[in-house]
């Protein structure tokens, strides 16, 4: 068979001339999903940062009565370093403590107001799993609900540490579902604006297998048309992404970076991640387009 | 040469209609034959048969030679583009011209631009509608609409011409030119199979006369009449 190309484009966009608005209709579903898409992917990407950065930074603080001896410090410090969930004990002493309320509080007027250290020695805990740190706080508190010997108080992030874990799981999911209903909304389109171009050329069908086309003959213009439409509907969500991450996202990570200190984020961190959220765009705009016309060829044309 | 054989062929619908029971028949190349019976009596089927857009039930049918009863899917467009099909309703595109009808049928088979300008003037001026070039099919009489869906048919030279009812929709006159066209192609040395109910046209040829009842042949008689 001779290859065409005036033929398949020709038949190509007089369909999509023909189904304009059923065209329009896909293009405009697949831009809008596909951006979707890239947009929910920063987001969730970033979201992990940030937990991942509140993971780290949540921390044990067990705060010493300014009576604890020697000996009892030494052995709770010890004690604590034995423990598995533990990655790090730093001991602040009283002097330290003072040291750094004061470099935090430079120039301020609180500071005139110190006398002597009012500030406690303390043991800060880092944590290996973040999410057990209910269960380390509560091996400070004795069987009475009272501190144990030598600790007048702990503090750790309490609920909101548990609470972030959950809001994130609960809206992970809910991202997938949404990306999910929006892939199956740009397959039906594109399969129904195929399907109703099928229709529309009906006769045109009727004519070629008559006259002995090939298979492939009456399917490569619908095969465009889907990937065609892919591919614009691609380009177009791949222009709204990157103003979108170049004009609006950007500032919520450069706010991130600055108060936060995280580094590992989607546009402004060093990982490739963009580049695979624009790939992966391609990939699915295609398979998309493609799959739908495959789709919609095997049912409404059977040689 | 037997261009075109069936043996023993039965076809039975979906919906179980018997259409046709052991039927056995030849033509042989550069024939004639009139297809003739009842609305029903499985005329249609047969057309349908040798250009595979249906498969037989039982038997086998042959076309030059070769058993299509079995032809894997991806021969049918070789065998169709062997044979010349002329319908009741034309088939011919409302949306493209006389040109552009044909040429449509010779693009989508993969025939280069330069053949197509060729073959197209000249398969028009055998059914003499050369001047007719750019009018579209609404602008043409319902003969030249006919003449136009069998230089489609023909443009290719196919070694086979099925006419499955092609004058069904005419006046006599126009019948009559039909009838003549069919005429010359098969002095060219194309087979021609027409099914036809029309009693006038097939008295008036006197061409070899298949007739078939309730899907079986019961007359085959060279240089028939529509009756008895
Ligand atoms: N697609 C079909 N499905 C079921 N029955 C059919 C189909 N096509 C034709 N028939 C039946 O097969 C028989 C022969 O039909 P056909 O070959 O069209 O006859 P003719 O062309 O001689 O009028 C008829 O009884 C008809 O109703
Ligand atoms: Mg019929």
């Amino acid at each position: 068979m001779i290859f065409r190309p005036r033929y398949f484009f020709g038949e190509t966009f007089t369909s999509l001339r023909r189904n304009f608005l059923m065209f329009f209709t896909a293009i405009t579903t697949v831009a809008i999903t596909l951006f979707i898409v890239g947009f929910f992917l920063i987001i969730i990407y970033d979201v992990q940062g940030v937990l991942a950065s509140v993971k780290s930074q949540v921390e044990v603080a067990v705060y010493l009565k300014d009576n604890i001896t020697v000996e009892l410090k030494t052995y709770l410090e010890n004690e604590i370093k034995g423990w598995n969930e533990v990655a790090e004990v730093i001991y602040v002493s009283k002097d330290a403590a003072l040291e750094k309320f004061k470099t935090e509080n430079a120039g301020s007027e609180i500071l005139k107001e110190i006398q002597g250290n009012p500030l406690p020695a303390s043991f800060e805990i880092r944590l290996k799993s973040p999410e057990k740190v209910d269960q380390i706080a509560l091996r400070f508190v004795a069987k009475d609900g009272s501190y144990i010997e030598g600790v007048d108080e702990v503090i750790y992030g309490q609920n909101y540490v548990q609470k972030i874990f959950s809001i994130t799981a609960i809206a992970g999911s809910i991202a997938f579902l949404i990306i999910i209903i929006l892939l199956l909304a740009a397959v039906v389109l594109i399969f129904n604006t195929i399907r109703l171009s099928i229709h529309s050329r009906r006769k045109e069908i009727e004519v070629m297998k008559l006259v002995g086309a090939t298979n492939w003959f009456v399917r490569i213009p619908f095969i465009f048309e889907g990937f065609f439409e892919g591919f614009v509907g691609r380009a177009i969500s791949a222009v709204l992404l990157y103003f979108i991450t170049n004009y609006l996202l950007i500032k919520g990570e450069t706010a991130l970076a600055d108060t936060m200190h995280i580094k590992d984020l989607a546009i402004l961190g060093s990982s490739n991640i963009m580049l695979y959220i624009y790939v992966g765009m391609v990939i699915i705009g295609s398979l998309l387009g493609v799959l739908s016309s495959a789709f919609a060829l095997k049912r409404y044309v059977r040689i | 040469m037997n261009m075109i054989e069936f043996k023993n062929v039965a076809k039975v619908y979906e919906d179980k209609t018997v259409a046709l029971k052991n039927v056995n028949l030849t033509i042989k190349k550069g024939e004639f034959v009139f297809l003739v019976g009842p609305s029903g009596s499985g005329k249609s089927t047969i057309i349908k048969l040798l250009i595979r857009e249906i498969a037989a039930t039982s038997g086998s049918i042959f076309v030059a030679g070769r058993n299509i009863s079995n032809l894997k899917f991806s021969r049918v467009p070789q065998l169709r583009r062997n044979i010349g099909s002329v319908f009741q309703d034309f088939k011919l595109l409302p949306n493209k011209t006389v040109f552009e009808n044909i040429a449509f049928a010779l693009e989508v088979i993969g025939k280069p631009s330069y053949m197509i300008k060729v073959q197209v003037p000249q398969v028009l001026k055998l059914v003499g509608l050369e001047h007719k070039l750019v009018s579209y099919p609404h602008q043409l009489s319902a003969g030249e609409q006919q003449r136009v869906s069998i230089a489609r048919a023909f443009v290719n030279r196919p070694p086979i011409l099925l006419a499955d009812e092609p004058t069904g929709n005419l006046d006599p006159v126009n019948s009559d030119g039909i009838m003549k066209l069919l005429s010359r192609i098969n002095l060219i040395g194309t087979t021609v199979a027409m099914a036809t109910h029309d009693r006038s046209i097939v008295n008036s040829m006197r061409r070899r006369v298949i007739e078939l009842e309730e899907g079986e042949v019961i007359r085959d008689q060279k240089r028939g009449v529509y009756g008895i």
